[in-house]
């Protein structure tokens, strides 16, 4: 992502999405959050099954997750506790983030990204995986040179979580 | 079922609880054991007061949302008339489910199979090729089937299946003087916010609910982190102090709250000022209003599997102030070692946007399956479930400690002065309102 040798665009979003799903799955909780802008706003809406003519099910007042910088930046901090029993021993989890299209941004230093994300999560000696998986609605912006994440809405396919917790990031 | 002189080794199993928890003890198996869960979907959830839903989540007739008792399908709908309707969602030809969206609005439920149609009273109204198909047939007998008992207090409504279920303001016994002060302090009461949080863990239902009864121990040590982020200001060992409540018939709440009733601190859970000047003293009696008053933390089962929760916490300690909520949450059986959390955040209607706002996250970031207090309670649930199922902890009927509290074991000691009905112990090192929850439930178990 040097200045100096431009990427295209498309390959420079491709490249922030894939180190930042390799920071989580990494668990490099605090390098991931310093990817984050200041007034970013991190959502997944509770999803319910409806009518066709009703629309998607996504909630506007029910969340999963409906963040800024410092509410995630409490989750963080808590990760890194000795007492976060949710995530010690830590469930090991693999984004797969796919079909990313872009589309630009509302303003000039911004580019929208959608893409599909499957999450795959493993707890302890159990083989099999729990799984979400959804779409991802992003707004990356370009501060001092490097890309940051503003905006994620994350919509989800379950209307019940098949997973114990949240205590990961999509 | 192997059977010993005609009684089955879980008839057996319960005779001996039901000796055993007079010491405190209880056999691990009744936490994962595939006979227990039957039973249980038969004796205790298909005859207790169960809940349903809230009644501002279908504010407008038609409204309707999907819930469950026990494992069984219902439908939770407000009809023209305004009235609140708990109806088996199943066609009455076939069986097929009539409803199968989670929520919505609807005057009628329309069968896929062969379309037979019914209001949302439940009334059968219409019947496709009825001339040829059905002539002379009686449509008033075959509407969608009623739960027998239907029932609310504070919008909670709960339904029961059972024909003979005694009143619900009876069945809850002492728990409605606690009720009203959680959830009669204003005029127009709590609304739900949104919809509930819904998820599948893979731990056995009671463990929640006696959690929720009054398992404070654990916020010690499990919940350790909360303090190290500072999202709760009670210091956790100041936070033990306060009272137990056995309210009857298997309810349980447990508050905290300061030895000194004039020590600074949260009052009335933390509420700020805009709501508390909403609480109306005439609403409740002087005693209930007090206890409101001193309460930082209130916390509770409705028996069998609705728990409460009410409580100042931050979801950012730095630019946020502690923010209370409260969260009625449902453990709903699903197996054995299995059950889905139904989590509901609510407040008061009379709430500005921005508290409603602020409260709606305060819950979601502590209870709800992003949650960070909750998220460490999956860790120990499930595990106790493992232990329960094994063959030589489980099947050989190995004991649980429920001691704490029990004939002076530690500090606790019934308090004589206590305004409100039940039994009431203080400090929370207690285990009496667990020991009071499977009391009640054996109650339910061992009446086949
Ligand atoms: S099963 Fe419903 S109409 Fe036949
Ligand atoms: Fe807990």
């Amino acid at each position: 992502m040097s200045d100096h040798h431009p990427q295209p665009l498309y390959q420079q979003v491709v490249d922030f999405l894939m180190y930042e799903a390799a920071l989580l799955d990494d668990g490099r909780f605090q390098e991931w959050f310093d990817l984050l802008t200041e007034d970013v706003v991190y959502q997944i809406p509770v999803r319910t099954t409806r009518d066709r003519e009703a629309g998607r099910g996504f909630s506007q007042q029910a969340w999963h997750m409906n963040e800024t910088w410092g509410t995630l930046k409490t989750r963080v901090a808590r990760l890194a506790t000795s007492y976060a029993w949710a995530e010690d021993p830590p469930t090991r989890t693999r984004h797969f983030i796919t079909n990313i299209r872009i589309r630009p941004g509302d303003a000039e230093d911004e580019v929208r990204v959608t893409s599909n994300v499957l999450l795959l999560r493993h707890q302890g000696d159990v083989p099999s995986a729990q799984f979400l998986s959804g779409e991802r609605h992003d707004v990356l912006r370009r501060e001092n040179g490097r890309w940051r994440l503003a905006r994620r809405l994350v919509l989800l396919d379950q209307t019940t979580l098949g997973t114990h917790n949240l205590a990961i990031f999509i | 079922m192997p059977e010993v002189n005609g009684q089955s080794e879980i008839e057996r199993l319960l005779e001996e609880m039901d000796r055993s928890l007079k010491r405190g003890l209880i056999p691990a198996r009744i936490f994962n054991d595939p006979e227990i869960h039957r039973l249980e979907l038969e004796r205790l959830f298909a005859r207790a007061w169960v809940f349903v839903g809230h009644e501002t989540e279908i504010p407008r007739p038609g409204d309707y949302c999907l819930r469950y008792i026990g494992q069984d399908p219902f439908i939770f709908v407000r009809d023209e008339a305004g009235g609140v309707r708990v109806l088996f969602n199943a066609c009455r030809h076939r069986g097929v489910q009539v409803c199968r969206a989670e929520r919505g609005n609807a005057s009628h439920f329309r069968c896929v199979y062969h379309g037979w149609t019914y209001k949302n009273t439940g009334e059968l109204v219409g019947i496709p090729a009825a001339e040829e198909a059905y002539k002379g047939f009686d449509k008033s007998a075959w509407g969608l089937l009623p739960a027998p008992h239907v029932a609310s207090i504070h919008g909670l409504v709960f339904a029961s299946l059972d024909p003979q279920a005694p009143p619900l303001e009876t069945y809850l016994g002492g728990m409605k003087w606690y009720l009203d002060l959680l959830f009669g302090l204003t005029e127009e009461g709590m609304e739900v916010i949104g919809e509930p949080h819904r998820w599948i863990l893979e731990a056995n239902w009671k463990i929640a609910a006696d959690n929720f009864a009054g398992d404070d121990y654990h916020t010690l040590y499990l919940h350790k982190s909360m303090w190290d982020v500072n999202v709760f200001q009670v210091p956790p060992r100041a936070n033990m102090m306060g009272y137990h409540v056995q309210a009857g018939n298997g309810h349980t709440i447990s508050f905290s709250i300061a030895p000194d009733p004039n020590e600074p601190g949260p009052t009335f859970w933390g509420y700020p000022q805009e709501i508390v000047a909403r609480f109306r003293p005439d609403r409740v009696s002087r005693e209930q209003f007090e206890l409101a008053r001193r309460s930082r933390v209130s916390v509770g089962t409705i028996f069998p599997n609705l728990s409460f929760l009410t409580v100042p916490l931050t979801a950012d300690p730095d630019r946020i102030p502690p923010t209370t909520f409260m969260t009625v949450r449902q453990w709903q059986p699903k197996g054995p070692d299995r059950m889905e959390i139904w989590s509901w955040a609510l407040t008061w209607k009379e709430a500005s946007p921005e508290f409603r706002e602020r409260s709606y996250q305060a819950c979601m970031a502590s209870f709800s399956p992003s949650g960070i207090f909750e998220q460490d309670d999956t860790v120990p649930w499930p595990l106790m479930t493992k232990t329960a199922g094994t063959v030589f902890f489980g099947r050989r009927n190995e004991m649980l400690n429920y001691q704490m509290g029990l004939d002076g074991i530690g500090a606790a000691r019934p308090v004589t002065d206590w305004p409100g009905p039940g039994v009431v112990y203080s400090p929370r090192y207690e285990e009496g309102v667990q020991r009071h929850f499977y009391r009640r439930w054996l109650e339910y178990m061992r009446a086949g």
